[in-house]
């Protein structure tokens, strides 16, 4: 294996900072929940990236978990995002063609996974 | 406010036990949510994938920068594991959710019995060997001081786990490590590290097909996801302190009635 310390560290501070960085936010969601009186047996409102800029400016519980959800759910694709620029620098062009099909494999999963409300 | 507040304990409950006893949350968190919060299972089970996700974070980004997990190896694999994982959420939904809990009850009683298994020590049958420079494909995927073998199983393996996963909603940890270690000779600790790193692509592409057809609800997964990481955190700073043998009994039989449970909502006949 090739020496590579940077792009591990620097991946694994990636995951890191992304995990604590998810965890903060849901902390203030569930903070603001738990303030105002939310249970969360109540029926949350569904997943709209229009509203949620609203939603976080009037401080709502669902702007900052939603926010939160989508950070913990996108930190791993970041990951990989972070290791393909890595193995491209480094001309490791095998490991970066197998961070572009796992990158695929996401976005497939995007595609296929349609709402059954749409 | 209560609600909240036990949801917070639970998960962080799930959290401390997995992480004393080597197992992901997942496997904890998807009945906690369906038999003492009456959800529905799909929404346990998606849920339970985003607390995958946060638990194998924290710990996936310190093995990599220790350099224990295998980075080039644990991309390879997860090619295969969110195939899987897509897979394995569109099977989902397309089953009765009382096959799931059937498969869940399945996968219960296998857990159960790997524990059994383990608390007999196993030897490391990692093959450690210098490692030469060549020209096949696996050769980036070598360790310093270990080769890694058959890829090919591996990945067939691996693409298992991951529907595993996003069937369930568990981390797939299960399946991979022992592939990694025996299958692909891959040393143990090497493979648990990297088992680990897979996990977050792996339940990220499960989480989004159950987040696309709203089975994600987040003011359930948030104060869940939030207990989960504090207990996972508590429970990886202490577990070296404390003698788990006692604790892997009692978990041993706590597997067996929720799996008993299980079987009953299976069977339409459970809570």
């Amino acid at each position: 294996m090739a020496p590579d310390r940077g792009l591990e560290a620097g991946v694994g501070r990636l995951i890191t900072v992304g995990t604590y960085l998810s965890i903060g936010i849901l902390a203030i969601g569930v903070g603001v929940m738990l303030a105002s009186g939310v249970s969360p047996l109540a029926s949350a409102p569904p997943l709209d990236p229009a509203r949620l800029p609203a939603d976080l400016v009037a401080l709502r519980p669902e702007g900052f978990l939603w926010l939160g959800l989508l950070a913990v759910i996108a930190t791993p694709a970041a990951r990989v995002t972070a290791a393909l620029v890595g193995f491209a620098a480094r001309g490791e062009r095998r490991m970066a063609l197998i961070a572009i099909l796992v990158l695929v494999v996401i976005v497939l999963g995007v595609v296929v996974a349609r709402p059954p409300e749409l | 406010m209560a609600a909240g507040l036990l949801m917070i304990a639970g998960g962080a409950a799930a959290g401390l036990f997995g992480s004393l006893l080597g197992l992901g949350g997942g496997l904890l968190i998807v009945p906690l949510l369906t038999f003492a919060f009456d959800l529905p299972l799909r929404e346990s089970i998606g849920v339970s994938l985003v607390c995958v996700i946060v638990t194998s974070g924290a710990a996936a980004g310190v093995y990599l920068e220790r350099r224990v997990a295998n980075l080039r190896l644990g991309m390879t694999l997860e090619l295969f594991t969110a195939a899987g994982a897509v897979l394995g959420g569109l099977i989902a939904f397309a089953l009765e959710e009382r096959v799931i809990a059937g498969l869940f009850a399945v996968l219960l009683v296998y857990t159960a019995a790997s524990m059994v298994r383990r608390s007999t020590p196993e030897p490391d049958v990692a093959a450690t060997e210098p490692v030469t420079p060549g020209s096949s494909w696996t050769d980036a995927l070598h360790g310093s001081d270990y080769r890694v073998r058959r890829l090919g199983p591996g990945a067939l393996v691996s693409v298992a786990a991951g529907i595993v996963s996003a069937l369930l909603g568990v981390g797939g940890g299960i399946v991979k490590v022992p592939a990694m270690h025996l299958v692909m000779k891959v040393p143990l600790r090497v493979a648990i590290a990297t088992s680990n790193l897979m996990i977050g692509v792996t339940a990220s592409a499960g989480a989004i097909i159950y987040l696309a057809h709203g089975e994600i609800d987040p003011f359930v997964a948030g104060p869940t996801a939030l207990g989960v990481f504090a207990g996972a955190s508590l429970g990886s700073r202490t577990a070296h302190r404390i003698d788990v043998r006692v604790l892997r009994a009692l978990f041993v039989v706590v597997l067996l009635y929720t799996a008993v449970q299980m079987v009953r909502r299976a069977a339409g006949t459970g809570p």
